[in-house]
Parts: structure tokens; C-alpha cells; sequence
């Protein structure tokens, strides 16, 4: 289903009609959705991008539901790096990844990943401090935002409602997945 | 030489409105509905209601950026990049490295220029002032009493209601005057109860906010082309439902439906082209954005609606040989008074249990908690004071990017919802100040040749003490309602503007020679020029301002033309 019919049949259950500068209108945003790209050289290495796909799929690994890397989450950071941070941030990032290359990262069986990982956590936990960033806080948060706002990782993850019609207190049974309506961004 | 007066005729309305936002849409509407040929003339780019809401309909996926700003954005909006220079509304809000300002001391100036100005992207909540806003400045002896009283306003504040559409609960509430209301918005389950518990413990009314959605549309506002609320809260990307007021989805429909409204786009007024001799008004000057080319417009009235600091940047740069210091400023008052509400102050908490509670929908709106300091009995040692926006929701997914932990069982909690937590930010009125002001710069000017303006104005000694009303009373009530690790807040960062509640700089008053406008909105010595934005009022109250815009400039619109018809303009 496209947004145009998405949202004649909102308009249905309004009782009422889109106007056809409305249709022509969401017509238009079908064709001028905007797609995921990177331009140019990429800033990372080889192993660089092995380093960063393998923590953030440690992050949010592939389960009954698709990990990070199945919802695109590594090219998601190297596109932010490029457009949303400065260098200083930039450089903390890079030098993250050379820290665990250096502990021969790769290397390690996923038990062994998962222990140095959580050093990392620990460690930034222990220095964190207001005004700066570290290596652990930029991946994490990144790879939770760029997963849970993906295609693959909404439509897995919650009940996506769009548009949700009405606003209602409700009750909920435990284990009940979360909705999301797609205006945190 | 005929040319010349063809030329001058197509030229030639009965009434220009500057601006097309919250208060323009109004005048354009109010104007036609009379019968005047209205031109508006909008300073920024067009924006078509519906099709121009481009980021609308998208899915979070479809954002390149997923809505974070960049630094390209960020740099572009340095007024506050916080929410305007999101990557799904940036093109409803002004790039401030486009139209630069001078921060003498540090203002947040935030803009929309285009069309629907910041009736595009305004908080919606919407409240009558009440009887003592209109009295206090007289009661205390600061700055001037207003020219009006709120019952003067009462049967206009009305007849703008029903046509905005605000959603809201009676209350019957002398410090929050209850308006026409369509049925108010659900509280959550944390929310009643937190209301419940304040009532009883602190004797402190709580309401749902009342906001300008479509919750019930009436018959005139589906003839317009609005529809309900759909509780998406994605309102800052524009609404295709036309849900929310904005002059974009209702005024200006309304207007153009009588075929005596033109709106022409990228046409910044330079300055009001005066006949000095008979101390009136002919038209104004105008500057395509774009091409640069230089028109003169004429009419035999004026409506200045271009948002507080333009419309007195405008009566500023209009200087003449009667008007030395710009248009109606014999009183040497453009640009003083300049006020907003402080903001960005309040306290938050967690809500323990209500486990098997939650909401479905996005609420564009929040509980409000009206004014209670400085109220009846209560006396504190600061003058005015404040009220509440706020709410309870539980967390969702985002609060993993901070909270330890990652692998499988992180991935799977975060797909349920967090725990509930509540937040409340106080509004608080600032009061009027002679040397909290803006001015023109005498030498800096824009890519248009124009003045920058130049913002002179902090936070007074009152407003600090107030704020700390705000985060202990804040507290006091979390607490009250027994919510846990509960945080008092207030964030040196903001500054004034950040409200974007601009007010004050060409105020109302009785004598000329203490304001600029009379009580009709009118120059005292310009009598064919209206200013019926923010910069008209003379204090600030602490509720938000839109609606009394609202109902100022259709009284005023409905004075002018009386005034035109009896031939005395």
C-alpha cells in the first residue's frame, strides 16, 4: 500500500474526501522520497568498517529479528560521522576503532568480542564526563538510533502506527511491544 | 504619463497586510470578508498548504539523517538549532546565516519567513488572557497601563475561537478564563492521577492543555478544507489534515475564497512610503528577495503583521522629515519593552508502577497547570508569575542509546515500552523593561541593504527569583503526587527569544507620548497604519500570546473598516 492509498483510506474512515491537489500532493512525495546514500571516499579503512559492522551487530545482534547489519546500521554511522559530527568526534571515533584493532578485535571469538566490549562499556561509564564524548557513547548510540529507525528494525521491532487516528489511555499486557509512530524524528 | 498612472492603479489596493502568519492571516481574512481588496505581502518563499508539506508523510526510515541535524543545519540555525534545524522541519524555520542579527546580548531569534510564518511551526496551546493581565502594569506602576481591558476583548477573543478550533476543558477559572472549546485531549493514567493528587494535597487546579487542533471539526472549519487531528505529532513538517491552526490551512483559504485577497511572496518591506504633509500612509516599498527589484505598492490602509521585530524594524526604517526616528516614534518607545516568557525551567521525575498502563496515538499537547503565585492571597517577593506545561509518557526505545547494556535481551527490552517519567516547564511573564530592546544597526546590513537588528535585552533579577518558584513548586507538586528521583531543572542556556513569544517594542497605550499604538492598534500619529502582531502589547502575561494576536487584530480589521466607511482613515 502507498501513501496515496494509506491515505484515501484515512480519509475514508474521516468520512470525508481527499481533494485532488491533496492526492496529487502525496503523489508527488512517493516519487521524491529520499533514498540512504554515501558520496565519495569513505573515511574508514577496510578493517576500520569490519571493526565498526562487527560491534554494532554485537550491539543488536540478528535474533528471531534482523540484527544491525541486516537493517544497515554501519552505513547509517559513516553517513552520520560524515554530516552530523566535527572532527574532534570524528577523531575520538576513529581512534575507538584503532584501540580495538590494536586488541585484535577481529580476531577474537564472539565470547571473546563480547568481554572486550564490555570493558569498553565499563571504562567509558567510568570516564564519562560532561562536554565530551567517548568512542562506546558515540557507536552505541548511534547504532540503537540508526537500528530503531530503520525500515527492517521499526517494522520488527514495534507496532508502527503512522497514523494512529486518536490518542487514548489504554492498558497493556506484559511483554506487549512497544508502539512507535514514526515522530521521533 | 499614462503609463505611469495604469501603473500606479494595478498597483493600488484598498488595504496591504504585511506578514501572512498568525496575526496576517487574520487581517487578510477579517479584511476581504468586508469587503477589501487585501493585498499580503510575504517576505519569504511560498509554502503551499499540503503539497509543500514535504517531509509530512515520510517514514523515519526515509530520512537521510533520520532527523538528527547536521552541521550544515546546525550552523544555518544558530538561533536555536534544537528543533529548527531538524532535518524533517528545517525548511519551515528561518536560516538564520541567510538573515543575519546582531546578539548585543544573547537573544534566540526563531523565524518563519514564509508563508503561514510561525503559524506554521507554533506550539499550538492557547489561552485567554485573563482580567488582571490587562490591570497589573497599572496596579504596580510599571511600564504603562494597557488602553483596553479584557472585557473590551471578550466578544473578539469569541468569534476567533470558534474558527481556530481549541481543543480544552471548561473550568470556570477567573486566572484562566475558559474559551469556546471543542472536546479536550486524554490524559494518561499517570497524568489523571497526578492530577487527582495536587487537587487534594496542594489545592492547585491542573487542565489539559488547551490547544488549537480540530478534535471534533465543525462545519466551518471542514469548509475551509480541515480535518481532525490525526495524533501524529509530527505538526513542525506542516499538516496535510490541515488539523491544526494555521493561517496556511484556514485563514488564508478563507480569505481567498472571496477573490479579493493577492498574495505576492519574496517581497521584504523596506519602508512605509509616508505623505508627510497629511502624517498618512500611501503604501510601502518592497524588495524581491530574489531579483532584487525595487516596488512601490499603495493602499489606503495598513495592516503590519510581520511578527514583533519585523513589523517595528519596519515603522523603524520608515524615516521622513516628520519621522526623524521612524514612523510613530515620537515617544522614542520603538523597540523598548521588548519581552518574552522565560522558559526552560521546571522539574522532572520517574513515575514508579502503572506498568500495565500506556497510550495509543502521539498527543500534540500537554497538561497545563495554570498560574497560582502572586494569585489571591498568595504574595511572594517577586511581582507576576507562571505557569506549566506538561506530561507524563513512558520512555520508548531511544533511552538505549544511554541506558548500559547491549546484545539480545538490550534488543528486546528496548522494544517495550520504558518506564513512565514526567516532566513540567514553567512559563514565566517577564515584565516590561525600557532597556530590554532591539535597535537597527547603524552600519551592518543585510544582503538587501537592510539594517540588521541589533537585540539588547536580558533576564531581570525578577525573572531569577521566579524561577526558582518554578523548580521548587514543580518539585513540590511531582512529590505531592509520590513520582520518585525527582529533579528540579534550569538551563543556563536559555536565553531570551527562546519563548518565541516576542512582545512589546511598538506598545498600546492611552498617551502618545508614552506608546505608539493607540487602543484600536492604531499609530497614534499615523492613524491609517494598524500593528496588531506581538509588538503591540504592553506586558506579557504568562499564558501564550497567539490568541490574544488573534482577537486584537480582528477587532482592530473591524475598526479599520468602520473607520473606512465613515470616510475617517
Amino acid at each position: 500500500m502507498n501513501r496515496r492509498e494509506a491515505l484515501s483510506r484515512v480519509s475514508l474512515m474521516l468520512g470525508g474526501t481527499l481533494s485532488a491537489p491533496t492526492l496529487l500532493a502525496f503523489d508527488r512525495w512517493n516519487q521524491t522520497a529520499p533514498q540512504n546514500r554515501i558520496n565519495g571516499a569513505s573515511m574508514l579503512t577496510e578493517e576500520q568498517r569490519e571493526i565498526m559492522a562487527r560491534v554494532t551487530e554485537l550491539i543488536i545482534p540478528k535474533t528471531d529479528t534482523p540484527g544491525a547489519v541486516d537493517a544497515g546500521v554501519p552505513d547509517f554511522i559513516e553517513i552520520m560521522l560524515r554530516d552530523c559530527y566535527a572532527k574532534p568526534a570524528q577523531d575520538v571515533f576513529l581512534a575507538g576503532l584503532s584501540d580495538l584493532a590494536g586488541n585484535r578485535f577481529l580476531t577474537g571469538s564472539a565470547d571473546q568480542q563480547t568481554t572486550l566490549l564490555k570493558q569498553v562499556e565499563a571504562q567509558a561509564i567510568a570516564n564519562a564526563k560532561a562536554g565530551s564524548v567517548s568512542f562506546w557513547q558515540l557507536i552505541k548510540e548511534l547504532t540503537v538510533w540508526g537500528y530503531f529507525t530503520s525500515e527492517a528494525g521499526v517494522k520488527a521491532s514495534f507496532d508502527y502506527q503512522p497514523n494512529p487516528g486518536k490518542f487514548e489511555a489504554i492498558k497493556i499486557k506484559p511483554g506487549q511491544k512497544d508502539f512507535m509512530y514514526g515522530n521521533q524524528v | 504619463m499614462n503609463l505611469n498612472i495604469n501603473a500606479q492603479k494595478a498597483q493600488t489596493f484598498d488595504a496591504i497586510v504585511v506578514g501572512s502568519g498568525m496575526t496576517g492571516g487574520w487581517a487578510a481574512k477579517e479584511l476581504t470578508e468586508k469587503g477589501l481588496n487585501v493585498l499580503v505581502l510575504e517576505r519569504g518563499y511560498e509554502i503551499k498548504h499540503v503539497e509543500d508539506y514535504k517531509t509530512a508523510m515520510l517514514d523515519p526510515w526515509e530520512f537521510e539523517h533520520r532527523g538528527k541535524i547536521t552541521t550544515v543545519a546546525a550552523e544555518e540555525h544558530y538561533a536555536s538549532m534544537f528543533f529548527s534545524a531538524k532535518e524533517g522541519s528545517q525548511l519551515n524555520f528561518t536560516n538564520d546565516k541567510e538573515h543575519p542579527y546582531i546578539q548585543k546580548r544573547p537573544f534566540n531569534w526563531i523565524r518563519g519567513y514564509h508563508t503561514g510564518g510561525k503559524s506554521l511551526i507554533w506550539g499550538k496551546h492557547t489561552y485567554r488572557w485573563n482580567r488582571e493581565d490587562f490591570m497589573a502594569n497599572a496596579k504596580e506602576g510599571l511600564g504603562i497601563d494597557w488602553p483596553i481591558r479584557y472585557e473590551d476583548l471578550v466578544p473578539w477573543y469569541t468569534y476567533v475561537e470558534k474558527f481556530v478550533g481549541i481543543s480544552g476543558q471548561a473550568e470556570g477559572l477567573a486566572v484562566l478564563p475558559d474559551s469556546t472549546f471543542l472536546p479536550p485531549m486524554a490524559m494518561t493514567a499517570p497524568e489523571a492521577h497526578f492530577k487527582k493528587s495536587v487537587a487534594q494535597k496542594l489545592n492547585r487546579p491542573i487542565t489539559m492543555g488547551r490547544v488549537a487542533h480540530l478534535t471534533k471539526p465543525q462545519p466551518w472549519h471542514t469548509a475551509v478544507g480541515r480535518a481532525s487531528c490525526q495524533f501524529r505529532n509530527r505538526c513542525t513538517r506542516g499538516c496535510p489534515f490541515g488539523a491544526y491552526f494555521s493561517s496556511l490551512a484556514a485563514t488564508l483559504p478563507a480569505a481567498r475564497s472571496t477573490n479579493r485577497l493577492t498574495i505576492i511572496h519574496n517581497a521584504i518591506v523596506q519602508e512605509i512610503i509616508l505623505d508627510d504633509h497629511a502624517q498618512k500612509a500611501k503604501g510601502v516599498r518592497v524588495i524581491d528577495q530574489n531579483t532584487m527589484e525595487v516596488r512601490d505598492f499603495y493602499a489606503k490602509v495598513l495592516f503590519l503583521n510581520a511578527g514583533t521585530i519585523g513589523s517595528t524594524s519596519i515603522l523603524m526604517n520608515s524615516k521622513s522629515a516628520r519621522f526623524p526616528n521612524g514612523l510613530g516614534n515620537d515617544s522614542d518607545q520603538l523597540g523598548r519593552n521588548l519581552m518574552d516568557h522565560h522558559l526552560a525551567v521546571g522539574a522532572r521525575a520517574d513515575i514508579p508502577g502503572f506498568e500495565d498502563d500506556h497510550y495509543f496515538g502521539a498527543r500534540p499537547g500537554s497538561l497545563y497547570i495554570p498560574r497560582f503565585r502572586n494569585w489571591g492571597k498568595d504574595k511572594r517577593d517577586y511581582l507576576r508569575g507562571f505557569g506549566y506545561q506538561g506530561g507524563a509518557a513512558r520512555a520508548d526505545w531511544s533511552r538505549g542509546g544511554t541506558e548500559p547494556g547491549f546484545g539480545a535481551d538490550f534488543k528486546k527490552k528496548m522494544t517495550q515500552p520504558g518506564p513512565w517519567k514526567m516532566s513540567l516547564t514553567g512559563f514565566g511573564e517577564v515584565l516590561p523593561d525600557p532597556n530590554n530592546r532591539f535597535y537597527l544597526s547603524p552600519d551592518k546590513t543585510d544582503k538587501w541593504g537592510l539594517p540588521q537588528v541589533v537585540f539588547d535585552a536580558d533576564f531581570s533579577a525578577n525573572d531569577r527569583a521566579m524561577r526558582k518558584d518554578i523548580m521548587n513548586d514543580g518539585a513540590e507538586m511531582l512529590e505531592a503526587a509520590g513520582f520518585k528521583n525527582v529533579v528540579p531543572y534550569d538551563n543556563p542556556a536559555a536565553h531570551m527569544g527562546l519563548g518565541i513569544h516576542e512582545m512589546g517594542t511598538a506598545r498600546m497605550g492611552k498617551d502618545p507620548k508614552t506608546s505608539v499604538l493607540n487602543k484600536y492598534n492604531q499609530v497614534h500619529t499615523c492613524k491609517n497604519v494598524f500593528v496588531t502582531d506581538g509588538s503591540a502589547m504592553a506586558s506579557a502575561s504568562n499564558v501564550n500570546p497567539s490568541l490574544t494576536y488573534m482577537a486584537l487584530t480582528a477587532r482592530a480589521a473591524s475598526y479599520a473598516v468602520a473607520q473606512l466607511k465613515a470616510k475617517s482613515l
